[in-house]
């Protein structure tokens, strides 16, 4: 469990840790939408280059998000070989045998590694520096104003809140129930086929019985201290907006004008 | 062959900020046949202790011997499958690993992932099943649909089918009633009585009074106290340099010796203390 690096928060203490999750979730949103603007790689460049600033003032170090990105190579490769079969324009770089790699098939690969690239590095700061509640606050707080057309905001923040609250419970209680399982001759990395099966079976179904069980309790507690969804409620951790947290917004901002200038109006 | 321990370390995630050292350089022997109780303070390391016994945690460093085999710090175990069968590890609250759709079928898993035949199984299963108080009824019904304490039986039972001879035992009777506790307390000295080396996790004074023979004390990951029941409940001075509450016999009998009565170290129930008390208030006239 310890190589997971995608999305897990990493406690340090940093200019970008100390931002309101608002303002994060915000500049992410605004930086997500500039990579998607056809501004060529002068603009790629310019993100690239603000990414990086933040990532070195959030004082992450570089091969943590080295990391996280492994498990996009497959995905890259796989990329690759799909663009060099479909795309037959532009220039013929290379022929092997009867396939032609086409110089667009390898700048458009290219192109979604680079966007690929920069998104992690984007999402990665924001998941690094932002605690999970704070986050699910964040969350709440921007989903406010659109409860008018229906949409359950502090619903929504709640149950995110309660799954990431549950995830280090469940990886507890399965390492219970396999010690529990291999005390009773359950060998869970060798065996034949239907010997895994009910293995892997005496791992699940006590897992889920304890977690609908985890599920019911919890919804008791919270009941019996008078949780009702749907009304209004203050909150102990008020977010409010400060500088650094508007300079934030506004550097996302004047990336993405600087995008679409570069792409529409140059 | 007893169990022991030399020099035996279990450091938890090593090489990280979560390094947490559990149990640290413990030397100890367990008697064959013998009912030993296990205690201390929470996180003082007792139940990384137990599960050394069946190598479900290996040893950072140091060795353990158990029966014939030997489990060293940095080798793999061999024949980890029947030291699994022969040692019978019932966790804290083992109604968490029930799965089966029937009580039968779940008490007989034990059984069959060491190699016995349906048949075989399903035998050694009912008689655990029998001994832990179920009758046939229990059989054909889901575990998922019984109370707690039937629960609790059916995942001792599916310990006690595997015919383990020694059975290390985590706070078996933690959330039972008085009177579940009690019979699951007799059925372990039953089969202590039987042959089986008893191994047991407990905070319950009475217990370690009432069933064992030999009590150690864990503090910080090391074996504080290793001796006999008679030793460790001569009087409460121990229990209170531990900061454990004694046995309530353990508390009268002191109680009674302050007041100038002689009350023998031997004396270990009520109606020996009261017929001991009777006598000298009769000859004082």
């Amino acid at each position: 469990m310890d190589n997971i690096t995608l999305g897990r928060y990493i406690p340090l203490d940093s200019p970008v840790h100390r931002l309101d999750p608002r303002a994060k979730i915000g500049a992410m949103l605004l930086m997500l939408i500039a990579i998607f603007i056809p501004a060529g790689w002068i603009g790629y460049a310019i993100i690239f280059a603000v990414v990086t600033f933040m990532v070195f003032l959030s004082k992450l170090s570089f091969t943590y998000i080295w990391k996280s990105m492994k498990p996009m190579l497959f995905m890259l490769v796989f990329l690759l070989i799909i663009n060099v079969l479909v795309v037959h324009t532009g220039t013929v770089w290379l022929e092997l045998g009867p396939i032609k790699v086409y110089s667009d098939a390898v700048i458009q690969t290219l192109y979604i590694v680079v966007r690929l690239l920069l998104m992690i590095m984007i999402t990665t700061c924001l998941t690094a520096t932002t605690k999970p509640l704070d986050m699910t606050l964040g969350i709440e707080d921007l989903l406010q104003p659109f409860e008018k057309i229906g949409v359950p905001s502090h619903e929504i923040a709640m149950l995110i809140s309660i799954a990431l609250r549950f995830i280090p419970d469940l990886i507890d209680e399965t390492g219970r129930i396999m010690k529990a399982q291999e005390s009773r001759g359950v060998d869970l990395k060798e065996g034949k086929l239907n010997e895994k099966i009910m293995a892997i079976l005496s791992l699940i179904v006590p897992l889920f019985v304890s977690a609908f069980q985890r599920a019911e309790d919890l919804a008791n507690a919270m009941e019996a201290r008078g949780y009702q969804p749907g009304v209004r409620r203050t909150r102990y951790k008020v977010l409010k907006l400060k500088g650094p947290d508007y300079l934030l917004l506004a550097g996302a901002v004047l990336v993405l004008a600087c995008m679409i200038w570069l792409a529409y109006f140059k | 062959m007893p169990i022991r321990f030399e020099k035996v370390s279990h450091v938890y995630s090593d090489g990280t900020p979560f390094r947490y050292v559990a149990l640290e350089d413990v030397d100890l022997e367990i008697r064959e046949g013998a009912f030993t109780a296990v205690i201390g303070q929470t996180g003082s390391g007792k139940s990384t202790l137990v599960q050394h016994l069946n190598a479900l945690l290996l040893p950072s460093s140091g060795t353990v011997y158990v029966m014939d085999r030997q489990i060293i710090a940095g080798t793999e175990p061999k024949k980890l499958k029947s030291l699994r069968k022969d040692v019978g590890l019932v966790f804290q609250f083992p109604e968490y690993q029930l799965f089966e759709e029937t009580v039968l079928k779940d008490v007989a898993f034990g059984p069959k992932n060491f190699g016995a035949s349906p048949e075989e199984a399903n035998k050694l299963a009912r008689e655990a099943l029998r001994k832990t108080g179920l009758d046939e009824t229990f059989e054909e019904r889901s575990p998922l649909e019984l109370s707690g304490g039937q629960k609790r039986r059916v995942a001792i039972a599916g310990i006690l089918a595997m015919k383990p001879k020694v059975l290390v035992l985590d706070e078996p009777t933690a959330g039972l009633d008085p009177a579940g506790a009690k019979k699951m307390m007799e059925l372990f000295a039953s089969l202590h009585k039987e042959g089986t080396t008893v191994i047991m996790v407990t905070h319950d004074m009475e217990q370690v009074f009432r069933y064992c023979e030999e009590v150690i004390v864990m503090e910080n990951g090391k074996p504080k106290i290793q001796t006999d029941i008679k030793t460790f409940f001569r009087d409460s001075s121990l229990c209170r340099e531990l900061n454990i509450l004694p046995p309530a016999l353990i508390r009268m009998k002191d109680a009674l010796r302050e007041k100038g009565y002689t009350v023998s170290d031997d004396t270990v129930d009520i109606k020996t203390l009261a017929k001991e008390i009777a006598r000298q208030v009769k000859s004082h006239g």
